[in-house]
């Protein structure tokens, strides 16, 4: 009924990417946060808000830039509200989150209805898509060219974001400042420098991210808002972050993983695998993900602590 | 004591001078869905069906939608609360709802659509979507045998990507299949769950991947999830198949044809029996191709695309099926659980 060949083909790969970035993006986003030492899961609602935003734009401007720029600008607000929830107020993050998270579906069928007149999805060609590259040095090869060339822009900029944010956190004094905040903030205190100030630095940047994922999945991979489009994307962000270590390279890791799975479960069920059996890979993997990545956590807690 | 009376003698005096009013003022209509309006699909057709009914007969139309299932039930229960005069609700997904529920307002007329509950104040629609889907099966089976058009290849594979796996889904299903296997006995038929109605960034990756594998023409039958089977036809400048509403014109030249699954018509007859007074609970109204209740569209907008290339013999081979399925020729199988007794 299917063969191995069949499934594993360099097209797989090609899906694997695609579906890994809007995953890998929210997840940078959530490094940032989880190492000044707060768990954003509000990030599926930056998401949200600001994939609809970047539609709104794009479709006003007829420019996919303007759409990005839109985004992240509606990702950053949504984030400094959440810092005003968790730092100002001190609400706990969790409960920031969620709120954020049922705040941005309303809020997006909100303005659904009253910017554009219509419920539950919003579409046109005067959406203007973020375009995808087409680097003519990779040609020389059908596979290097199939491997490597025409994503979207955004799945070349997620691999360069792990890159940068690599460096941002481990090479620069900044990210150490970030690291310590999370680790000790106490000592970050001592130090002159505020604890406050480190964690609004990393929710406003997480939203910078949690925009540009929204914008992916509105202007990158299709051009169109749908009501509750991430259907959980920034939660397995989360899952990915964990499971990555909390560290870029790895989580770049993790999130091509899961859009792995993805991409397997499309192709399996053409091969007549029970569809039920299939959906469920994703959500598995999280679990086992997660799992993993707590077991590993606490092994190194026990190893620190000599009694 | 008195005072307590007194207040439950003036509040119904409230509440039957409320009744007296109501009974001048316009038959009102809830519709309840599972799922949001805007899906250029199934919702939307019913929306459709009772915007017209406002117009003809001018009743008051509520809707309440929620992709929360927590969230049908609560609603369905509160517009029959609120004594509307028919709360319609619209999509399988009530059937167990409706069937708790009608009992306990036997006042309250119902109507569900692509479901049947047998309660004595409950009216059900079923589509014949397995005849509809026949159609749409020969369609794409003889579509990717047309290697001269863009975008075709030599495969004989075709595809079909559904939202959630659920039964009517599969009566889809057994229609499309059998529709190509008519046209074409070796041919492949390439199945994918999105296992959501509102996830487009699934959907166009299960139809991109079809493409991959070989396909050419995919069906869409997933609601929301579906704008994403469809932008995917349009930018691999491969071919879709629309459903419940016309969505030929979504992609002009991408879309095929669509199978019209007249919701709207079925939410159309249900107000206009109880505006009429011919409203008769426990009945269940066939939508099948004989009646008009399901077909596909006209491919005017694909022959508009395609000028000369159209293949006009495709027209003549639908209709031909069409009256084969009419007449009884042709018996379309139907899932288990949607034959008709």
């Amino acid at each position: 009924m299917f063969s191995l060949s069949e499934i594993f083909t360099l097209t797989l790969i090609r899906a694997t990417v695609r579906m890994s970035t809007p995953i890998l993006l929210a997840a940078l986003g959530l490094i940032v946060t989880e190492l000044a030492n707060i768990t954003n899961i509000g990030v599926e609602g930056i998401m949200l808000v600001s994939a609809f935003i970047a539609v709104a734009a794009s479709y006003w401007s007829g420019s996919w830039v303007v759409g990005i720029l839109a985004a992240v600008v509606a990702g950053v607000l949504i984030a400094a509200l959440m810092a005003l929830i968790h730092l100002k107020f001190k609400a706990d993050v969790f409960v920031a989150g969620i709120a954020i998270n049922l705040f941005s579906l309303a809020f997006t069928r909100f303005l659904l209805k009253n910017w554009f007149g219509v419920a539950g999805s919003f579409y046109s060609p005067r959406i203007s898509p973020i375009p995808r590259i087409n680097l003519s040095f990779l040609q020389i090869h059908p596979v290097i060219d199939t491997l490597f060339n025409n994503y979207n822009l955004m799945d070349y900029l997620a691999i360069v974001l792990v890159f940068v944010f690599n460096f941002l956190i481990y090479k620069t004094v900044w990210g150490l400042r970030l690291r310590f905040t999370g680790v000790h903030p106490a000592a970050v205190e001592t130090g002159g420098i505020s604890v406050t100030t480190k964690k609004l630095q990393a929710l406003l940047i997480s939203g910078v991210l949690g925009g540009l994922a929204g914008a992916h999945l509105s202007l990158g991979y299709t051009t169109q808002f749908i009501e509750n489009m991430t259907n959980g994307r920034g939660f397995i962000g989360v899952a990915a972050m964990y499971f990555g270590g909390v560290a870029p390279i790895t989580t770049w890791l993790a999130s091509l993983f899961f859009g792995f799975t993805e991409g397997v479960g499309a192709r399996l069920q053409t091969m007549g695998f029970p569809s039920q059996f299939i959906l469920m890979m994703p959500y598995v993997a999280t679990v086992f993900a997660i799992t993993f990545s707590m077991i590993r956590q606490q092994k190194k807690l026990t190893q620190k602590q000599p009694f | 004591m008195n005072k307590k009376l007194l207040i439950v003698l003036s509040l119904s005096l409230v509440l039957l001078i409320g009744t007296v009013t109501m009974a001048a003022s316009p038959v009102r209509v809830a519709l309840v869905l599972s799922g949001f309006l805007g899906d250029q699909s199934f919702n939307d057709s019913a929306h459709q069906g009772l915007l017209r009914a406002v117009e003809d007969f001018g009743i008051e139309l509520r809707v309440l939608e929620s992709e929360v299932p927590a969230d049908w039930e609560q609603n369905l229960v509160a517009m029959a609360d609120a004594g509307y005069d028919l709360v319609i609700a619209s999509s399988t997904q009530f059937q167990d709802i409706l069937e708790r529920n009608a009992g306990y307002f036997p006042h309250i007329k119902f109507g569900i659509i692509d479901g049947v509950v047998e309660q004595p104040n409950v009216v059900s629609a079923v589509f014949a979507q397995n005849e509809g889907s026949f159609l749409a099966g020969a369609a794409a089976a003889l579509w990717t045998q047309y290697d001269h058009l863009p975008g075709v290849n030599s495969e004989k594979t075709i595809g079909w990507v559904g939202g959630m796996d659920i039964p009517v889904l599969h009566d889809f299903l057994t229609g499309y299949r059998q529709g190509a296997q008519y046209i074409d006995p070796d041919i492949r038929v390439l199945v994918s769950f999105a296992g959501s109605f509102s996830d487009p960034v699934r959907g166009k990756e299960l139809t991109l991947s079809q493409y991959e594998q070989g396909a050419d023409i995919v069906m869409n039958v997933a609601s929301g999830t579906g704008n994403g089977i469809l932008e995917a036809a349009y930018e691999e400048g491969k071919y879709a198949i629309g459903v419940d509403l016309d969505q030929d014109g979504i992609y002009p030249g991408s879309i095929v044809t669509s199978m019209l699954k007249r919701i709207d018509q079925a939410a159309y007859l249900m107000t206009q029996q109880v505006v009429e007074g011919t409203y008769e609970g426990g009945q269940v109204l066939y939508m099948d191709i004989a009646n008009g209740g399901v077909s596909l569209t006209d491919m005017s907008v694909m022959q508009a695309a395609l000028g000369d290339d159209f293949p006009a013999e495709i027209l003549e081979v639908i209709e031909e099926l069409t009256q084969k399925v009419r007449n009884g020729e042709i018996v379309v199988e139907s899932y288990e659980g949607f034959r008709r007794n």
